[in-house]
């Protein structure tokens, strides 16, 4: 055996193939083998009749080598293919790479672009590029279950029609109604209204944009994403803020990917968008700068003050980087009571900012803390601190010092606004 | 070059098992190439650390043995804690984790159960029947040959099953079946059938990935077609940067195939690429050597030995023995080398010499203060870990002051005993270093002076008086002040934390600054070991000399890592090769 392998290496294959077959037949004994080997080759030789011999040697040994043989001859067309485009292209090589890799089992993508692989072939590290192939292999599988998923609605979308089709022909009957089908359209009007209500009198939350520099392009992504949740929840609500995005660089990454995801919808948006910054804006007493990092503890949700949530997505664990920016306007901070209301387990205790958007709206409009940090991911904690008599005549005590809870808001809100918008 | 010439291949296995530097080819290092992680182990120090870099239950009885020992060193009645270690000596963290901690038996972790594997080549039916009793979701055939791979199946076996394969599959094998494949082969020292699957592999596709190519360039080195391995080697590059595994591999080959200065063009190739080179690539140097007198190569080892003097490396056990070997077979130089220790005086128990001190040179030092200064307290924000007012009100305050002996950090400090208030902790450990006219420098936070249970007011007082104090807001951070006032007061000044520093040492960006930082840091850091409050203070002893690979012409002296122990990254071992020449 090891005499012919030997071999392979300088007699081209299609010979090799051809003058191993007979004399390998014969030589074999093992059934396996020659099964495939008739399978692979009759084609192009006549069958050769050997003789059954079974003594000599243990006939799997034999046997067990037979897939090779095969693999070695069935590629003849392969190898012609491929010896002749032997081309240094870089951009071929990874291609190759990433085709034996998926062949591997690794998770790669099936489907790569030319500008997908260019960034692969520019990411600095071995791991950088698995992972940034691992990203490609997640968001090909999820396009093709949704795909999937779509045909499979589509058609039975289709069998319903055909279904009712039936049915409608039986019965012609007129019915009376009171309203007709518009329900999103009302509803998207409807949120307008409440949309243009608080802009005129809501009290405004500011998302600081100042953090482009922080973070990869990934990241920045991913806080889009939030920043758009964020203002939807904010739209369907009661009572919503009037959003301020602070700090907004005309051109810059964040400009271009919020137009980017909203579209022509960017300029209706009922919202403040500007280059200023929120100092410049609001009262420099008024305005709080919610970060995790703050050593003060937010008590109460205040309906005369401006909250400030950084539209920063930090994978890379800068810690401090937003109260160092407070610190330096010299801005109060607060962070959240995460650690008085609930047994955290396990997480940051950095929030999404759709997550804190929910919580501030809950607050507004409920004040209990039990109901806004619903909000918080079940995950990363084990549920709710039982407050003792003590704490929560602390939290009555702070409750009557600020009377501002008590009020009704809405007269409120329009009492601190209009000093301010005039 | 070609001495080692097979007359067939039939005759490998007993190359295998006659030459000394298979026995160090296929190990379980290898194993990791299925659990998708065949890109090496990226922590350096990490590696160097543990010995064997096994699958994780070997690397539990690794502890387990490494805790035995303690144990055991403790039962001799040597006071190891107290007086023999240093805060950064090998084992120390280990041995502090053991004190603070009543040990948990963290049992060994749960073993998969696995089915049955088949000990002999089964034939279709049974391969068919078997596949029948399996019941999971993966690929019965890539699921099974990993099992097989995980258990070093025999390579019949493993063959049997892809003959199998590839009679239901028009004669086809998978790339996967046929890289696992690969390994068992590799595993086994099967030459033949290495060389067998690189035809097939190298008919079959243009291009490998890159766990095929290691497999293949760790089969061929052995065989006589090892200078194929080079072109694989090649193939890779067009791709990527090549491992250190597969430097070592080729190196290895090289060498076993008496090439010396393509092993030399080999590792500086991989010193090229900025990767650090596996111990046991270097080893091989030294294994090699000893059949070798050649002026030029023995300058070669020297520089190896600087090369680990210069990045910090330690070798093992077997690499010190290595290197031991070596220069006692220099002809005519009479090396002589024996295992020791180090005194505490810094003097080597071998031959008396004095280890270099730990001392930092002057221009090492204010470099060190500078980067200090710029990257950990600065850090392009000044307001991250301070504000500007108070960077500057500490300046002044550091500038008009005498130079300190000590810098305390009072917050660490004062919490050494958790059941005792802090500021009498405080005052106890300053009142009693101000007896030996020391000057005091007490760093902490504004909290501190406000009255409190825990801290009392009259207690600070009394602090304030027989020390210098500092107070930081109380968002900031302390650390970075304690380090600056330290390194501002010159190189006598100490410092008292347990903090070991490592967030500061992450600021430095570049490896060399960090390592100036640490050698600074085990001169001139000194912990509280007292177990009970009250009681005089005693501090860790510290090391006069530094732990490095060291040589003065005629001696040298060479830390190295003990098999068994297992060290931290922040610690340095203790354990020394002393080479020196008779005269």
């Amino acid at each position: 055996m090891p005499v012919f392998l030997k071999m392979s290496g300088s007699i081209t294959l299609r010979s090799f193939g051809r003058f191993l077959v007979p004399f390998t037949i014969h030589r074999n004994k093992g059934v396996l083998c020659s099964t495939i080997l008739q399978r692979s080759v009759s084609s192009k030789i006549p069958t050769v009749s050997y003789p059954k011999k079974e003594s000599t040697s243990p006939p799997e040994q034999r046997g067990l080598d037979g897939w090779k043989i095969t693999m070695k001859s069935s590629m003849q067309e392969d190898a012609s293919a491929v010896s002749s485009s032997k081309d240094e292209d870089p951009l071929v090589a990874i291609r190759e790479l990433i085709e034996m890799w998926r062949l591997f089992g690794k998770e790669v993508p099936e489907q790569i672009s030319e500008e997908e692989l260019k960034t692969a072939m520019e990411c600095v590290s071995k791991s950088s590029k698995k992972k940034y192939l691992k990203y490609l292999y997640i968001k090909e599988k999820i396009k093709k279950a949704k795909q999937i998923k779509k045909e499979t609605k589509a058609a039975l979308k289709e069998k319903a029609k055909k279904d009712q089709l039936l049915e409608t022909t039986k019965e012609d009957k007129q019915q009376n109604f009171l309203f007709l089908r518009l329900w999103d359209r009302n509803i998207d009007i409807a949120m307008g209204w409440k949309g243009i209500q608080a802009m005129q009198f809501g009290q405004p939350l500011v998302f600081d944009m100042d953090y482009e520099n922080y973070m990869k392009p990934k990241e920045l992504k991913n806080t889009v994403s939030q920043l758009l949740e964020s203002e939807g929840w904010n739209r369907r609500n009661v009572d919503p803020f009037h959003i301020y995005f602070c700090n907004l660089k005309v051109e810059g990454a964040y400009h271009k990917e919020l137009v980017k995801r909203y579209g022509e919808k960017w300029d209706k948006l009922l919202l403040t968008a500007t280059e200023k910054s929120h100092v410049d804006l609001f009262p420099k007493d008024s305005i709080i700068y919610l970060t995790a990092d703050s050593p003060n503890v937010m008590t109460t949700f205040k309906h005369d003050k401006i909250y400030i949530l950084g539209s920063f997505v930090d994978k890379a664990m800068q810690t401090g980087t937003s109260l160092a920016k407070a610190k330096r306007l010299k801005l109060a901070t607060e962070c959240l009571p995460l650690d008085r209301y609930l047994q955290w387990d396990t997480g940051t205790k950095n929030l999404t900012l759709d997550q804190m958007m929910r919580i501030l709206l809950c607050l507004k409009n409920t004040g209990s803390w039990e109901e806004a940090l619903k909000f918080v991911p079940r995950r990363k904690h084990t549920g709710c601190m039982e407050i003792s008599q003590h704490s929560q005549e602390l939290v009555n005590r702070l409750k009557k010092s600020k009377p501002f809870n008590s009020f009704p808001k809405g007269s409120l809100n329009i009492h601190t606004q209009k000093r301010w918008l005039e | 070059m070609m001495t080692f010439c097979f007359t067939g291949i039939r005759s490998l296995p007993k190359f295998w098992k006659s030459n000394p530097y298979l026995s160090v080819g296929p190990g379980h290092s290898y194993f990791s190439l299925f659990l998708k992680d065949y890109c090496g182990i990226r922590n350096q120090q990490k590696w160097f650390s543990l010995k064997t870099a096994s699958p994780q239950n070997t690397k539990a009885v690794n502890l387990l043995i490494a805790k035995a020992r303690y144990l055991r060193k403790g039962d001799e009645g040597s006071n190891q804690v107290s007086s023999d270690s240093h805060l950064f000596a090998a084992g120390a963290a280990k041995k502090r984790s053991q004190m603070n901690t009543h040990r948990e038996d963290h049992g060994l972790p749960p073993v998969r159960n696995t089915i049955q594997l088949p000990t002999r080549p089964l034939n279709s039916e049974e391969w068919d029947k078997f596949k029948e009793d399996f019941k999971g979701k993966a690929n019965f055939e890539s699921w099974i040959i990993s099992q097989m791979a995980h258990c070093h199946s025999s390579i019949d076996v493993a063959k049997s099953l892809l003959a199998w394969v590839a009679a239901k599959n028009n004669g086809i094998v998978g790339y996967d079946l046929l890289v696992k494949y690969l390994y068992l082969c590799v595993f086994h020292k099967h030459i033949s059938e290495v060389i067998d699957v690189y035809e097939i592999m190298k008919a079959r596709y243009k291009r490998l990935e890159p766990g095929g190519y290691t497999l293949l360039i760790q089969g061929l080195i052995h065989s006589d077609r090892w200078k194929e391995a080079l072109l694989l080697l090649e193939d890779i590059k067009k791709v990527m940067i090549p491992s250190k595994k597969n430097y070592n591999d080729c190196i290895e080959g090289a060498l076993l195939h008496q090439d010396v200065n393509l092993a030399w063009n080999l590792y500086q190739e991989l010193l090229g690429h900025n990767l650090i080179p596996m111990l046991k690539t270097l080893k091989a140097f030294f294994d090699f050597g000893k059949n070798i007198k050649d002026d030029q190569y023995s300058n070669k080892l020297f520089d190896i030995l600087l090369y680990l003097r210069n990045n910090h490396l330690y070798p093992g056990e077997s690499f010190a023995h290595s290197i031991k070997t070596w220069f006692e077979s220099v002809p005519g130089e009479q090396w002589k080398g024996q295992f020791t220790t180090i005194q505490g005086s810094g003097q080597c128990s071998g031959c008396g010499k004095t280890i270099e001190s730990l001392h930092l040179s002057p221009e090492e030092y204010e470099f060190l203060k500078e980067k200090i200064m710029r990257d950990v307290i600065d850090g392009g924000d000044q307001y991250k870990k301070t504000t500007p007012q108070e960077l500057e009100r500490f300046q002044n305050f550091v500038k008009c002051c005498p130079p300190f002996d000590i810098v305390i950090d009072g917050l660490n400090v004062a919490k050494t005993f958790p059941k005792a208030r802090e500021s009498q902790v405080l005052l106890h450990v300053v009142s009693q270093l101000a007896k030996q006219n020391l000057q005091l420098l007490v760093l902490g936070r504004k909290h501190m002076l406000t009255q409190h249970s825990r801290w009392r007011k009259d207690e600070m007082k009394k602090v304030q008086k027989q020390a210098s104090c500092f107070f930081a807001d109380n968002i900031s951070a302390d650390d970075p002040f304690l380090l600056y006032a330290t390194l501002h007061s010159g190189n006598h000044c100490k410092f008292i934390t347990k903090d070991l520093m490592r967030d500061h040492k992450a600021c430095l960006h570049d490896a060399k600054t960090q390592r100036l930082f640490f050698k600074w840091q085990q001169g001139h850091q000194l912990a509280i070991i007292n177990r009970l409050p009250g009681s005089k203070v005693t501090f860790q002893h510290i090391p006069s000399y530094d732990t490095v690979v060291q040589t003065t012409g005629d001696s040298w002296h060479i830390p190295y890592d003990e098999d068994l122990l297992e060290r931290y990254s922040y610690e340095v071992p203790t354990k020394w090769l002393c080479l020196h020449r008779k005269t």
